[in-house]
């Protein structure tokens, strides 16, 4: 059997954040392992055309990041029974040596049975950056815990 | 021609199977700096997020289909979610196929609610990846 995260595990704690910078290298290489090659992602040509500040982040790349935070809590991706995100504020990359600073962050919010409910944050200069973005995973045994206030 | 509420329903073909491979996986895995050993070696299994790789081919269907006349560079990704009934491992051979849920017509803009369903070839559920796009219609040409 696999090491679990179940000892411990209670509603309202908090799990190792996670701090990445998104550069315009990274946008690139998000482009080509996920093939959306979206030129609002590496150009800001058509980035501005379209009304944008500048060159945003793949909001497939701040969901897949985010994620990290529950699977490094984990251990085990194949935990992870479900996710969801709206993408509420784009991230915009500059084009230089530092991009920008993205904190991911996540607390326990659910438990039903083996089923826990991670609540994600992503903040990046100040502001949420994705909203409701929730992940389901299933602990595989039953989650003791308190009981929740009425 | 552009996309309208009438849409709504339209269901692709399925895509081209699609063979997850370990290098593809590594790949992604690198691209989102995870250097988590589950996603390397001779079997890795997929980051959940994944999906959107597979995915990827079935957007481009609607993204391409010239009867909704949608321009990718003003396409933005509204939401996501992704159900998962097993996860993806190298060797995987998998079939996306997309329908459009919903349509929402705005002043200049339209939302597209869709639905890709990634099943193996035997038709084995394998995810559900929900997602909204919003399309900001452009000055008419």
């Amino acid at each position: 059997m696999k090491a679990t995260v179940v000892d411990g595990v209670e509603i309202g704690i908090n799990l190792p954040a996670l701090t990445v910078r998104f550069t315009r290298e990274r946008l690139v290489r998000y482009a080509g392992a996920s093939t959306d090659f979206n030129p609002i992602h590496y150009s800001e040509h058509f980035a501005r055309q379209v009304g944008l500040p500048g060159v945003i982040a793949h909001g497939m790349l701040s969901m897949g990041t985010a994620l990290r935070v529950v699977t490094n809590w984990v251990g085990d991706p194949s935990r992870v029974i479900s996710y969801a995100v709206r993408f509420t504020r784009p991230v915009v990359v500059p084009d230089d040596a530092d991009g920008v600073e993205v904190e991911f962050g996540g607390s326990v919010s659910a438990i039903d049975g083996s089923l826990v409910t991670v609540s994600i944050e992503a903040i990046s200069d100040g502001q949420k950056v994705l909203g409701a973005a929730r992940a389901e995973v299933d602990l595989g045994v039953r989650v003791p815990h308190r009981d929740r206030e009425t | 021609m552009a996309i309208t509420e009438a849409h709504a329903g339209r269901r692709y073909p399925p895509c081209d199977p699609y063979e997850v491979s370990a290098a593809k996986i590594v790949e992604f895995a690198t691209a989102l700096g995870d250097d988590s050993p589950r996603y390397r070696g001779e079997s890795p299994m997929a980051p959940p997020t994944f999906a959107a790789v597979i995915s990827a081919r079935a957007w481009d269907q609607l993204f391409s289909d010239p009867e909704l006349g949608i321009s990718l560079e003003r396409v933005v990704h509204g939401d996501q979610r992704f159900t998962f009934m097993r996860p993806l491992h190298a060797g995987d051979v998998v079939i996306a196929t997309i329908a459009i849920d919903k349509v929402r017509v705005r002043s200049g803009s339209e939302l597209i609610s869709t639905t890709v369903d990634i099943v193996s070839r035997d038709g084995e559920p394998i995810c559900i990846a929900q997602a909204t796009f919003a399309h900001a219609r452009g000055a008419p040409a």
